[in-house]
């Protein structure tokens, strides 16, 4: 047994983000760890990885208990993780960033750059990797970085190695490149735990598969025995069908036409139309171009041509303030970063971008805007002590809510939800979903960007799907997962890494 | 709660110790002239409460302390008139943070870069107007600004009181200090929700400078000279006020009354100094020790609390 996890405990602040976190590792498997987000996957991981420190249980590695104070403790003791999100340089090489924190010395303290390069070079090529050692990190795809990231972690005697979704932002022949890498590392005796969404990818290379929801270890089997439903039904504690269902509405007028839009970066000539009352999903990889969609109509990237017309109006496409003025709404991906002020009140979000209707002459008036906030507290059913309190201190889900509200309060008629049940958990996702069904059923048109395509399917009244810039297909309600996916792929990638 | 009560109990404790310790404290003439010493940073503080709330800093107002109280001082020189030459310093100053406001939003410069370039190009501009001499040819009258006295109260504190619950009415009770609010703390989501950041971000400038140029006033009304030298460091004073009584230079957070409390804080720290004959040399490494210890508190309180 490589490693043992022991009712594992972590909390922020008042959220517990981990209260019954079981985990056993053995030597030379391929061990899938899967949840929901905020299952509390990641947070395991770093406890393993010593990137956080645990509040309760036991952690125990080759049979002695561990406490790791920083990554570099995990990793002299053989643990490494290549992380989702990139933690690389990007001003650095290749080479540079794959020995950063452990650079090879040079004479009088100084670093023996040609001996990295080479040592980098030489790993690169074991590995079969499409890199060069002196390429700079911040030139290259994501998953050029990805690439790094597991160069990184693999280069000295790691007995465990973790992934955290390491293929999201890969395409098809990337991502059996790191299945191949997976493979050889298993066959060294390596423990490998992996994080992922897409268990089907996964069953060629996994061996046993643990599953956690809300915050706790909920079952471990091999992987060859878990049928598909049953995983579902103890990620979500429930049968699979109840999950979320929507009756759709006949749609109304078109409110918002987007045509033939293309942007400098990645759109190109993108046409669709969405009409009151519907919720239209849009499907694809990562780095299709939907974020980025949503962020050409509202305003803030630069478009090369084409036009995009509100109730038959059309928007100047220059800022963000002109798609709020037509009753365009933008819930983006980023919440945390783009969508909420979190150290000011609810209250304040709440009217942040209607704050002329309680503040006539330029004054505000506090008892409008408290009655105001009451209402949206009540209306979307946001879980606080009172308007005043700090909205960052507040749930995921009650965050979105928040930022919701925001544009509820504003009136906006066109929504668009960018990945709006990303890192909350599953009782507020269907929550967001009726908020989103109630906005529809008042007239609103509604777009939603989701990578999980059991959402998509579940919420959306037909499914747009995109692929590099493209828009390449509609499909209807009752559509497969199958079919998504195979439009969202259409296109042949040009495989370069760097872009 | 506790974080608005901490520079109070300070400034409280500060007054008390200083009342024991030496006699000649609590007297209406040394606290008078507390006020007075204090008036310029202090006028200074409240611009500099808006422009660190929006995230932003004005490295450029001691510049403009110079520049404001020599634009009134020359004018009342050539025979305008007080009022109109006390106005004329004040719209010099509300000129010079309009400009740093237009180059932050429209260059995209980072505030701390562009105030810190207009810091030097609005003192050697001051240096040139004035070919570097101070203007003494002041009306009598122009005193009473910084020297005055009405109902046994300096004047200057009259003026001080006034323009503090200007800010903090702008802060607390209208859209602009909602924005200002809001920028400083999530300038990405502002932007999102549509609001006009760049005109809200050049209007605090504007109203930082303006508050400048009156700093630059009373400063020239106590030399009773227009002094193209005035004001240098003012700006870190006009920050550490800003800092002590908890404003936060992430942004989104700060008070009026606090930081007046802090500008207070600095004063008696320098006044109690002199009453108590401690060495000048020490009341600098004293009062630059003061910033870090009330900082440093407040970090460790906020870390302890989880937001």
């Amino acid at each position: 047994m490589l490693l043992q996890m022991k009712g594992v405990e972590k909390r922020f602040g008042g959220v517990t983000a981990l209260r019954q976190g079981d985990l056993e590792i053995r030597a030379g498997e391929v061990h899938l760890v899967m949840g929901e987000n905020g299952a509390g996957k990641s947070t395991m991981m770093k406890i393993i990885a010593g990137m956080q420190k645990r509040d309760g249980g036991a952690m125990i590695w080759q049979g002695q208990t561990v406490d790791f104070e920083n990554p570099k403790q995990a990793a002299q003791m053989g643990i490494a993780m290549v992380h989702q999100e990139s933690l690389l340089a990007p001003h650095l090489s290749v080479a540079e960033n794959i020995f950063l924190g452990r650079e090879i010395p040079g004479p009088l303290g100084t670093v023996n750059r040609r001996k990295m390069l080479a040592e980098a070079a030489r790993l690169i090529a074991q590995y079969g990797f499409r890199l060069q050692a002196d390429w700079m990190v911040g030139r290259l795809s994501p998953a050029g970085k990805q690439l790094v990231e597991i160069c990184r972690a693999i280069q000295n005697g790691t007995s465990l190695l973790i992934f955290d979704e390491p293929t999201s932002s890969l395409s098809e022949a990337e991502t059996h490149e790191v299945f191949r890498i997976v493979r050889e590392l298993r066959e060294r005796g390596t423990g490998v735990i992996y994080i992922t969404h897409r268990m089907e990818e996964l069953r060629s290379v996994g061996d046993r598969v643990t599953i956690l929801r809300d915050g706790a270890t909920v079952h471990t089997e091999a992987l060859a025995t878990l049928t598909r439903d049953r995983m579902i039904q103890y990620m979500v504690g429930r049968a699979v069908n109840s999950i979320y269902s929507r009756e759709p509405l006949p749609p109304g007028e078109p409110l918002l036409t987007v045509t033939g839009v293309s942007t400098p970066s990645l759109l190109r000539h993108v046409s669709l139309t969405l009409r009151a009352g519907e919720i239209v999903g849009l499907g694809g990889l990562m780095g299709a171009g939907r974020t980025e969609l949503c962020r050409a109509i509202f305003g803030l990237d630069p478009v090369s041509s084409g036009s995009v017309e509100v109730a038959g109006r059309p928007l100047a496409l220059r800022n963000p303030r002109e798609a709020v003025a037509a009753g365009v709404a933008l819930i983006p991906e980023d919440r945390q970063r783009t969508g909420l002020a979190r150290d000011l009140p609810i209250g304040w979000n709440v009217t942040l971008a209607n704050l002329d209707a309680v503040s006539p002459g330029g004054v505000i008036r506090h008892p409008e805007e408290e009655r105001v906030t009451r209402e949206a507290i009540d209306r979307l059913r946001i879980r606080c002590e009172n308007g005043r309190q700090r909205a960052g201190r507040l749930s995921g889900g009650n965050q979105q809510k928040v930022v919701i509200s925001k544009w509820v309060n504003r009136g906006a008629r066109v929504f668009l939800f960018d990945e709006p049940t990303r890192g909350i958990d599953v009782g507020a996702k269907v929550e967001v979903f009726a908020v989103m069904d109630e906005l529809a059923r008042q007239g609103a048109a509604i777009l939603m960007v989701s990578s999980e395509l059991p959402e998509l399917l579940q919420v959306a009244d037909r499914i747009l799907v995109m692929s590099q810039g493209h828009l390449v297909g509609e499909l209807p309600r009752g559509c497969s997962q199958e079919d998504i996916m195979r439009l969202a792929t259409a296109p042949p990638e040009s495989g370069d890494l760097l872009q | 709660m506790i974080k608005r009560l901490l520079p109070f109990l300070a400034l409280l404790t500060l007054f008390v110790t200083l009342s024991i310790a030496s006699p000649s404290f609590l007297t209406s003439q040394n606290l008078s002239s507390v006020v007075r010493q204090t008036a310029v940073f202090n006028t200074l503080a409240l611009g500099m409460t808006l422009i660190i709330i929006s995230g932003g800093i004005d490295l450029s107002v001691g510049s403009i302390v110079a520049l404001g109280g020599l634009g009134g001082t020359m004018a009342m020189a050539k025979g305008v008139p007080i009022p109109l030459g006390v106005l004329l310093g004040i719209a010099t100053g509300l000129l010079c943070g309009l400009l740093n406001g237009i180059l932050i939003t429209q260059l995209r410069i980072i505030p701390f870069i562009v105030t810190l370039g207009m810091m030097g190009v609005l003192r050697g501009f001051a240096l040139i107007i004035s070919d570097g001499m101070p203007v003494h040819d002041v009306p009598k009258g122009f005193q009473f600004l910084g020297e005055g006295t009405v109902f046994g109260f300096p004047f200057v504190l009259v003026v001080l009181i006034a323009c503090a619950a200007l800010v903090h009415f702008i802060l607390e009770h209208t859209r602009l200090g909602r924005y200002v609010f809001a920028i400083g703390s999530n300038a990405e989501a502002a932007v999102y929700a549509g609001i006009p950041v760049n005109f809200h971000t050049v209007a605090i400038y504007a109203l930082c400078g303006g508050l400048a140029g009156l700093a630059g006033l009373i400063e020239a009304s106590r030399l009773s000279t227009g002094q193209p030298t005035a004001g240098q460091g003012y700006e870190l004073q006009a920050i550490a006020a800003v800092v002590i009584g908890g404003g936060s230079l992430r942004g989104g957070e700060g008070t009026v009354i606090g930081t007046l409390v802090g500008g207070f804080i600095m004063g008696l720290l320098a006044n109690g100094s002199d009453l108590l004959g401690i060495n000048p040399y020490v009341q600098q490494a004293l009062i630059g020790a003061m910033i870090i210890v009330f900082v440093a508190v407040d970090e460790f309180r906020k870390r302890r609390v989880p937001s």
